[in-house]
């Protein structure tokens, strides 16, 4: 049983907001007055000028989890992700942990703009905790991964924004605490370094016995990294589980749509050097006049991609359609095809009268000859399938994982010989 | 598990004083980061660079021996009047200069502080360990002038060694009244504007530029609390072989260090994380 090395108990956190002026010191010495002589408890409540960012957040984290904390902006996330990493106090309750800890909350922070790229490096470095040691241990390292050698005595204030997160992340991305704390949103740059960043993340993360904590408005990525997730809303946990679970109810709880992707440069979109999406998307075609997608619109499913190499060993797309539980309700393949580079276009129509009303979202995988996984495409369309609207006279739940219309026939037999009443 | 060992907490519930030292240490090398920071970052594309550090208390030596010496003529105890605006200015600059850098630990440092932990204090130390080096440099500076201005062969060499003391109480009370403002100017930057002219004022409640004998009796009393006032004459008493401060004045503005210091101490650790909430 891996021991527990972060453990928040009761957490909330009060803010108060508006502006400091004359009247604040007013107020503020009044309060001071009145606690020294009533000794009561601070009253404090919800208000215009005062919120609840986090209440009453309980939680614990294992040794070697990857936990995730999903939620809507304004949830709190960021807030928590902060008294973990000790920069903000909790209004109430009270965060324990084991071990070394280092928080990547932003890149570059204490970037000094005087001080040269390889003085920065050492001030950034220490500032996240390293030591020097460790800093001249993978210092090379870091210069080669930011990509910016030549530059390396020159004064930060020098570079372009591009140079400077590049040699920020590259330190960052050289941390080795025992706990590590990330906001996703941190991977910056463009977008080949973004890549880059969340390749190494991943790498982090996923490195044998390290424990990380990771925000994330990234659903694939928090379903590939994560063990575990936590849902915040309101600055309550209100979902904790398998990442899958979590992943599956933040994206039917927020009720996601997302029909069209489209990477109009090459350079910049999804894939690898074998393949890169151009464009997914997912029409409806609409049988009702109100144009609401439920269980008697057909989707026409269709995917763009440039074959950047050939595929004359086959080449076949896998569509996997999974519902909100994680769970694949089905799984469509392609034949196999022999084909050259360049641009290509698979098309796929899920019938009406197929899914039952749910949420649901789409993977796609591109496979080389019959097992080679080229790239997959995760969570890349997600989408809602409304209740019929038109009226039954009963109202029901359809059980199973799919409605399919398969004809069901009722014919009465009266004729038939053998009911014949004799 | 009751026998649960934690490496950290943080709780809403604090103790009111906990200075970790163990864990200051472990950031030792944070602490030299954040003194070369400032050291270089001082002088940076700056013609003269580092050679400000002695260039600063020269002009302003030569500024004093003009304006004070030459055409207000004020007395100068029988001291050689470069030796003393010299001792009297960088003895003020290093009390003005720590205090300066630890008021400003939280605001400078505000985009730090709300990203990343580490023990707040290392700001205002490295703030006054920066400060201490650039003290060292003039006072050799002042070492050097003295040798020429100055009667070397007339000093007692044991009481040199009071000299450490001295600058150390100096650093600890501009790091203590330092610490104390850094922690109400989170919320009210007035205490910048109230720092900053009184800060240039108080320098003439404090003999820099005229000796503490020039004040009138009924006075002196009141004079002497002002605890740069008791280093800044024992500094002159020793080199310049003058009567000795009284014992007392000494000991009432080393009792005042110790009080500041500790107050300050407690007042930083207790805000130095809430302060993010505010500032």
């Amino acid at each position: 049983m891996a021991q527990t090395v972060i453990k928040a108990e009761n957490i909330s956190k009060y803010y108060q907001l508006g502006v400091v002026n004359a009247g604040s010191l007013k107020l503020e010495l009044q309060s001071r007055f009145d606690q020294l002589f009533r000794r009561g408890a601070i009253e404090i409540e919800d208000s215009s000028t005062h919120i609840w960012a986090l209440k009453d957040i309980n939680f614990e984290v294992s040794e070697g989890e990857v936990v995730g904390f999903v939620g809507k902006n304004g949830a709190g996330k960021s807030t928590l992700l902060k008294i973990i990493s000790r920069v903000t106090m909790p209004t109430t309750g009270s965060v324990k942990g084991k071990g070394r800890i280092a928080s990547l909350l932003e890149v570059g922070t204490g970037f000094q703009p005087e001080l040269t790229g390889r003085e920065n490096i050492f001030l950034n470095g220490h500032i996240l905790g390293m030591t020097t040691a460790e800093i001249r241990r993978c210092f090379d390292e870091i210069i080669a991964f930011s990509g910016i050698e030549r530059f390396i005595d020159t004064p930060v204030k020098r570079y372009s924004s591009g140079m400077y997160v590049r040699l920020a992340f590259a330190v960052a991305a050289h941390l080795n605490p025992e706990i590590l704390i990330i906001d996703e949103a941190l991977a910056v740059g463009d977008d080949e370094f973004q890549k880059k960043c969340v390749a190494k993340i991943k790498e982090i993360a996923t490195s044998h016995g390290k424990t990380v904590v990771i925000v994330s408005h990234n659903m694939a990525a928090v379903k590939e990294l994560c063990n575990r997730a936590i849902y915040l809303e309101h600055g309550r946990i209100i979902g904790t589980g398998s990442a899958d679970d979590i992943v599956s109810m933040y994206l039917r709880k927020e009720k996601f749509e997302l029909l069209v992707q489209e990477f109009p440069d090459p350079s910049h979109a999804p894939g690898n050097g074998q393949l890169r999406i151009k464009k997914v998307e997912l029409a409806p075609v609409f049988s009702n006049s109100h144009g609401v997608l439920d269980a008697t619109t057909a989707l026409h499913f269709s995917v763009e991609i440039w074959l950047q190499e050939q595929f004359l060993e086959g080449f076949v797309t896998g569509i996997h359609i999974f519902n909100m539980e994680g769970q694949c309700v089905c799984d469509l393949s392609s034949s196999i095809q022999h084909l050259s580079t360049g641009p290509v276009r698979v098309d796929c129509v899920i019938p009406a009268n197929f899914l039952k009303p749910d949420c649901y979202y789409i993977s796609i995988d591109f496979i080389r000859g019959t097992a080679e996984k080229v790239f997959s495409f995760d969570v890349c369309l997600t989408f809602y399938v409304q209740d019929t609207i038109v009226k039954t006279p009963w109202n029901t739940h359809w059980n199973g994982q799919v409605r399919p219309s398969f004809p069901v026939t009722v014919k009465s037999q009266v004729k038939d010989q053998y009911y014949v009443t004799v | 598990m009751k026998d649960e060992h934690w490496s950290w907490e943080l709780s809403s519930r604090q103790s009111w004083f906990k200075l970790d030292l163990a864990e200051l240490a472990g950031y030792k090398d944070l602490l030299f980061s954040f003194v070369r920071r400032e050291l270089k970052s001082g002088y940076h594309q700056t013609a003269m660079g580092a050679f400000w550090i002695v260039l600063q208390p020269l002009l302003t030596t030569m500024f004093y021996l003009l304006v004070f010496g030459n055409i207000v003529k004020i007395s100068t105890d029988n001291i050689s009047p470069v030796l003393f605006y010299m001792s009297g200015i960088i003895i003020w600059s290093f009390f003005s200069d720590c205090l300066s850098g630890a008021m400003y630990s939280f605001i400078k440092n505000a985009h730090i502080f709300n990203k990343v932990y580490f023990p707040r204090l290392l700001v205002p130390f490295s703030m006054v360990i920066t400060h201490a080096i650039r003290f060292g440099i003039q006072f050799l500076l002042f070492v050097l002038l003295f040798l020429y201005y100055g009667d070397a062969k007339g000093i007692n060499l044991s009481s040199l060694l009071w000299l450490p003391l001295l600058i150390i109480q100096i650093a600890a009370l501009g790091l203590g009244i330092g610490l104390i403002v850094s922690t109400l100017m989170v919320k009210y930057r007035d205490m910048d504007q109230i720092m900053q002219f009184t800060l240039r004022l108080f320098m003439f409640l404090t003999p820099v530029v005229y000796p503490a004998s020039l004040i009138p009796q009924q006075y002196e009393v009141l004079y002497w609390l002002n605890p740069v006032t008791p280093v800044i004459e024992t500094f002159r008493s020793i080199l310049f072989s003058h009567a000795p401060v009284e014992a007392v004045y000494l000991l009432i503005g080393a009792a005042n260090t110790v009080m500041i210091v500790a107050i300050g101490l407690l007042m930083f650790k207790r805000r130095e994380i809430t302060a993010m909430d505010t500032i």
